[in-house]
């Protein structure tokens, strides 16, 4: 299967100089889907088009989460008043190459993307209070100094660890530097103990960003009130816990917590989160 | 998808020499050693997309400046009579993430070593790995030959320290090679080129480790420094070989009485030897593996069992 056989479009979006933004699946506390979501919701985005999971996804049966039976998902997504496409994405287990230059090849050809965004968490061992940092990596350095009115982090040294492997978004932002398309890999950090859960004000965090950048005009209402919910259920947590609220407060002051306190503190913020 | 040549050089009936990774990287450390020894300058790669997932990403001031993928790579080495092509693969295309290459990809990948291989007419390929031995550290490796063609066999059984599957006790000429090294005998044969797996041999209870086993790849480079009559310099495997012995006696001495003794009657083992009575059975090398598995809690896994 060619890579323009992977994909199925209803149409070509009417776009020039566009911006794609991308989540995947499977990420901390859901983060990625969850902004992506968000920003659907708002603008009042269309889908256009999909990656089809033949070649990319074993088809060896489904997964059910949350009782329900799921299926890979690769969506293209278009708001025409915003020059903007989004692609939400399961991640693919095989073919990364083909998929990721099909990707690319309906940001190029079809929707005549000009910037492309990656959304994903990293789990980080600070509190739910502690500000969200927007952390980005480029793949080219000229697109660095335009995100410098937003309060990013943007001077990252790293190398994948042995045993590990790269990101996808860093191999999607690499594809896209070999087509001299401009792409930022964003990292937002996520409490350990948000992770299983929800972490709204991360979700905020990037949503903020492309709000402001891109000047969209999201309603935040929602979102805020979905923080106002988690800090109300955590409260009550605190209130009827005073140990994990001192084991929040000694992460507040970066004082770790052991393997049990850990343990502990995610078990229980889970419970009260759901 | 395919082949890169960075250069096209002139070859004189060239053999061609492959390795990937695999038990202990015995045929990869053979290769590469060889690879030095003779200065042998690359000539081609395979792109790596459609193989490999990258496997580091380099970021510096915010900036990604490196995606670095598993190379495999051509090398040549001209001998004046009989040209040497290596192929030296850091990794196996394994779909599922095993560690050894199986499904398209692996079919894939053969295919595209052995189109360079029949581009520059080679007549002969030469692959490399593990067999997995009731052997001790301490004794010398033996290179087991497998060709993808009976009219071979008698080269083979000339060669010192070498032994084709039927020497082997209890195999009855019978086995399996895992992976590409195996698998591009099979697709060398459909295409009607000649091929031999050359495998040093490997403790047993080495085989789930990941250490490196100079003194197989020292028993591979041998038999191919007769096989291609060249001269090999082994100074640097020889001295890997030390270092590797000395380091896994080290660490011999620390396993319990009762594993060490167990271990202890593999010295007595050699072919020959296993066909005496009291010496290493099935259930011996059984016990050993449960052993050696239950002090590390390691898993093991196989290239040529």
């Amino acid at each position: 299967m060619s890579g323009e056989e992977a994909i199925r479009l209803s149409g070509s979006p009417d776009l020039k100089g566009s911006v794609m933004i991308v989540a995947w699946a499977e990420d901390a506390s859901n983060l990625g889907v969850r902004a992506a979501d968000y920003l659907l919701q708002s603008l009042g985005c269309r889908e256009f088009g999909e990656v089809l999971p033949e070649g990319f996804f074993p088809m060896s049966g489904v997964n059910v989460v949350d009782d329900v039976a799921r299926f890979p998902e690769c969506k293209f997504y278009v708001c025409d008043r915003n020059n903007l496409v989004i692609f939400k994405s399961s991640i693919p287990r095989m073919g990364w190459h083909r998929f990721l230059t099909s990707v690319l090849d309906v940001a190029h050809r079809d929707c005549a993307v000009k910037e492309i965004y990656t959304m994903g968490a990293m789990i980080s061992p600070a509190a739910h209070t502690v500000p969200r940092l927007l952390i980005s990596i480029v793949n080219n350095k000229e697109i660095k100094p335009t995100l410098e009115p937003y309060n990013v982090v943007s001077d990252n040294n790293y190398e994948t660890p042995a045993g590990q492997k790269p990101t996808l978004s860093s191999y999607l932002a690499w594809l896209a530097g070999q087509r001299n398309i401009p792409a930022v890999n964003f990292w937002v950090p996520v409490p350990y103990y948000l992770v299983s859960t929800d972490d709204p004000r991360a979700v905020k965090r990037l949503v903020y960003f492309f709000n402001s950048k891109f000047d969209l005009g999201v309603d935040f209402t929602t979102l805020d009130s979905v923080i106002a919910l988690q800090n109300n259920k955590i409260a009550r947590l605190f209130d009827k816990s005073p140990e994990i609220k001192n084991m929040v407060r000694k992460l507040e002051v970066g004082d770790g917590l052991d393997g049990e306190e850990s343990e502990k503190l995610a078990r229980e913020m889970a419970e009260a989160l759901k | 998808m395919g082949i890169r040549y960075i250069k096209e050089p002139e070859l004189i009936d060239p053999v061609m020499i492959a390795a990937w990774p695999g038990i202990g990287n015995i045929g990869l450390i053979a290769l590469d050693t060889l690879r030095r020894s003779l200065q042998a300058e690359q000539m081609a790669y395979i792109e790596p997309y459609d193989f490999f997932y990258p496997r580091k990403a380099i970021i510096r001031g915010g900036e990604l400046v490196k995606l670095d993928f598993p190379a495999s790579d051509f090398f040549y080495h001209r001998t004046g009579r009989r040209d040497l092509i290596l192929f030296i693969g850091e990794e196996q295309p394994a779909e599922g993430g095993g560690v050894y290459a199986a499904g398209s990809m692996a079919y894939d990948m053969a295919n595209l070593v052995l189109d360079v291989a029949e581009k520059y007419g080679c007549r002969r390929i030469y692959t490399s790995g593990a067999a997995v031995a009731p052997m001790h550290h301490i004794a010398r490796s033996r290179a087991w030959a497998v060709p993808n063609s009976p009219e071979l066999i008698a080269e083979f059984k000339g060669y010192d320290n070498t032994v084709l599957m039927s020497d082997i006790e209890g195999r009855g000429g019978e086995g399996n090679i895992a992976g590409l090294n195996g698998l591009l005998l099979g697709i060398a044969r459909r295409r009607g080129i000649d091929a031999v797996c050359i495998m040093g041999e490997i403790p047993i209870y080495l085989q789930g480790f990941p250490f490196p086993y100079p003194k197989g790849s020292k028993s591979v480079l041998e038999v191919l420094s007769k096989a291609l009559d060249i001269w090999i310099d082994m100074e640097v495997i020889d001295e890997l070989a030390r270092q590797s012995e000395s380091e896994l006696t080290r660490l011999y001495e620390k396993l319990p009485d009762e594993i060490k003794q167990q271990l202890d009657r593999l010295k007595e083992s050699t072919v020959a030897a296993a066909e005496s009575e009291g010496l290493i059975t099935e259930d011996d090398k059984k016990k050993i593996l449960d052993d050696i598995d239950k002090f590390f809690k390691h898993d093991v896994g196989g290239e040529q069992k």
